[in-house]
């Protein structure tokens, strides 16, 4: 058994906020539970009060169109991402990333948002969606907010989500539609295991983006560079935005090291007509 | 907090704890103790369930979330006392030693041959990416279910039945 605590599960996003208001601090939301659940099961958090958030159907949302982009509801399981219509067309670097998380029992359960939320330097969905130049939406009893997700993590497990916050979508702009893309997840086994490191890569016609997983205190980004940059250009400003540490994984040569040639291979690839 | 949900075709109602979670309730409260319990965190798949068609691990899941849900366990699998095409096909062809991770991989299996009919050995191996066998070293396993989707040429592999 876990420890006890309480479980709601609102059915309107006006109840949640209001939930969240009230129990700020003491209420934890619960989206696909994957991160959750274990910290709970090793018992590393004990909350009072676990707020479903996977009955409030607008969370649940993903709609595409040529103003506003890709929006993203937080509660999207990686697998619903993976098979819809649009991600494939105009965005299918997430589909890419999505397809790499866990397992497939893992990728039926856990959610885009939750991925976000943890916040973990090697989410799987951090790098591409920082190569992706994405916002999240933050909602509350006190209002929207949007931020780029390059300012949103702000250290290992931290992001600028407020106690009474929820993560309600994610958007991706218009603009990376149609990008280019290239992906690397280095993991020590084939099976299903976190990163050591990841690299995005993704290049419209205006410009080209590099986002990197495990490989600094939070997924990191590029400065959007000229569609055209050269290869050492590319790896120069990755090389700014990554700092990794030693750790039992991987030591921070080998990190550096193979940061360096998966840019040279995603280069290469995008180079050579896409890896579409 | 009340539930109701159906598994493997027959509805149930409980009352049952919020800090339960659904392995637990199918295991202790349902009496179905043919899925199992590895890591309890999401690793091992020895507690693949198909929730609403879709394979999950129900040791992270919360009973109280399965409400309203079908489920579908390995106790499902047989029907009328008959061993499924899957389960024969894991019998004969020595996919079973100690039986602990193999109710989680027939789920996994089922799930893949739903999808796609005739898999390869490359679509076999990552559709039970999630399963973990710590006795057969999965040779067993993959060529059971390519004897299931009628892949496997009689003289292969372990078969001895
Ligand atoms: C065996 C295993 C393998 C894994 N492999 C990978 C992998 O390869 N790559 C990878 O990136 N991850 C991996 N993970 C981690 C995990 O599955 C993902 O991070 C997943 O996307 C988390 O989503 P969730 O919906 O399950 O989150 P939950 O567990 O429900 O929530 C995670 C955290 O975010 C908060 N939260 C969730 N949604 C919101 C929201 N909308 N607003 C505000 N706060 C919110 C929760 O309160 C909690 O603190 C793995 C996990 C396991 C157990
Ligand atoms: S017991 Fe659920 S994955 Fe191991
Ligand atoms: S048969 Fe023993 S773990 Fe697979």
């Amino acid at each position: 058994m876990l420890q006890e605590f309480s479980y709601l599960a609102p059915t309107t996003l006006k109840d949640l906020y209001a939930l969240l208001k009230k129990n700020a601090g003491t209420a934890v939301i619960l989206a696909g539970g994957t991160d959750l659940l274990v910290e709970m099961h090793n018992n590393w958090i004990s909350p009072k009060l676990l707020v479903d958030i996977k009955k409030i159907p607008q969370l649940n949302d993903m709609s595409f169109d040529r103003k506003n982009g890709l929006s993203i509801g937080a509660t999207t399981v990686c697998i619903d991402l993976i098979n819809n219509s649009d991600v494939k067309k105009y965005y299918p670097l997430l589909a890419d990333a999505a397809g790499r998380i866990g397992s497939h029992q893992l990728r039926n359960r856990a959610t885009i948002g939750g991925n976000l939320c943890t916040a973990s330097p090697c989410a799987d969905m951090g790098c591409s969606l920082l190569a992706l130049g994405a916002e999240v939406e933050l909602a509350s009893a006190d209002g929207i907010r949007v931020i780029p997700l390059k300012d949103y993590f702000t250290g290992p497990k931290k992001t600028q989500i407020k106690k009474h916050e929820v993560l309600q979508k994610i958007i991706v702009p218009f603009e990376s539609a149609n990008a280019k893309f290239g992906m690397r997840k280095l993991k020590r086994i084939k099976g299903h295991d976190i990163a050591l490191i990841s690299v995005a890569m993704a290049r419209t016609e205006k410009f080209l983006r590099v986002g990197v997983g495990s490989c600094a205190p939070t997924p990191v980004v590029t400065a959007p560079l000229p569609a055209n940059a050269k290869p050492e250009k590319v790896k120069e400003a990755v090389m700014k935005v990554v700092s990794p540490i030693d750790d039992v994984r991987a030591s921070r040569d080998y990190r550096l090291f193979m940061t360096g040639e998966f840019v040279d291979s995603i280069y290469a690839e995008i180079f050579n007509g896409g890896s579409k | 907090m009340k539930i109701s949900l159906k598994v493997n075709g027959k509805k149930y109602t409980r009352e049952v704890e919020t800090n339960k979670n659904l392995l637990h309730f199918i295991r202790e409260d349902l009496g179905l103790t043919g899925t199992k319990e590895g890591c309890g965190a999401g690793e091992c798949g020895a507690c693949t369930i198909i929730m609403n068609g879709k394979t999950v691990n129900s040791c992270l899941i919360l009973a109280v979330e399965a409400n309203g849900c079908e489920i579908e366990t390995i106790e499902g699998e047989a029907k009328n006392g008959k061993l499924s095409k899957l389960q024969k096909a894991f019998h004969e062809n020595h996919a079973v030693q100690c039986g602990f991770c193999t109710p989680g991989m027939i789920l996994s299996a089922r799930a893949l041959l739903e999808k796609n009919a005739k898999p390869t050995v490359e679509q076999i191996k990552e559709a039970i990416e999630g399963n973990f066998c710590r006795c057969t070293g999965y040779q067993q396993i993959i060529e059971a279910v390519q004897d299931a989707s009628g892949q496997l040429k009689k003289k292969e592999g372990l078969k001895r039945a």
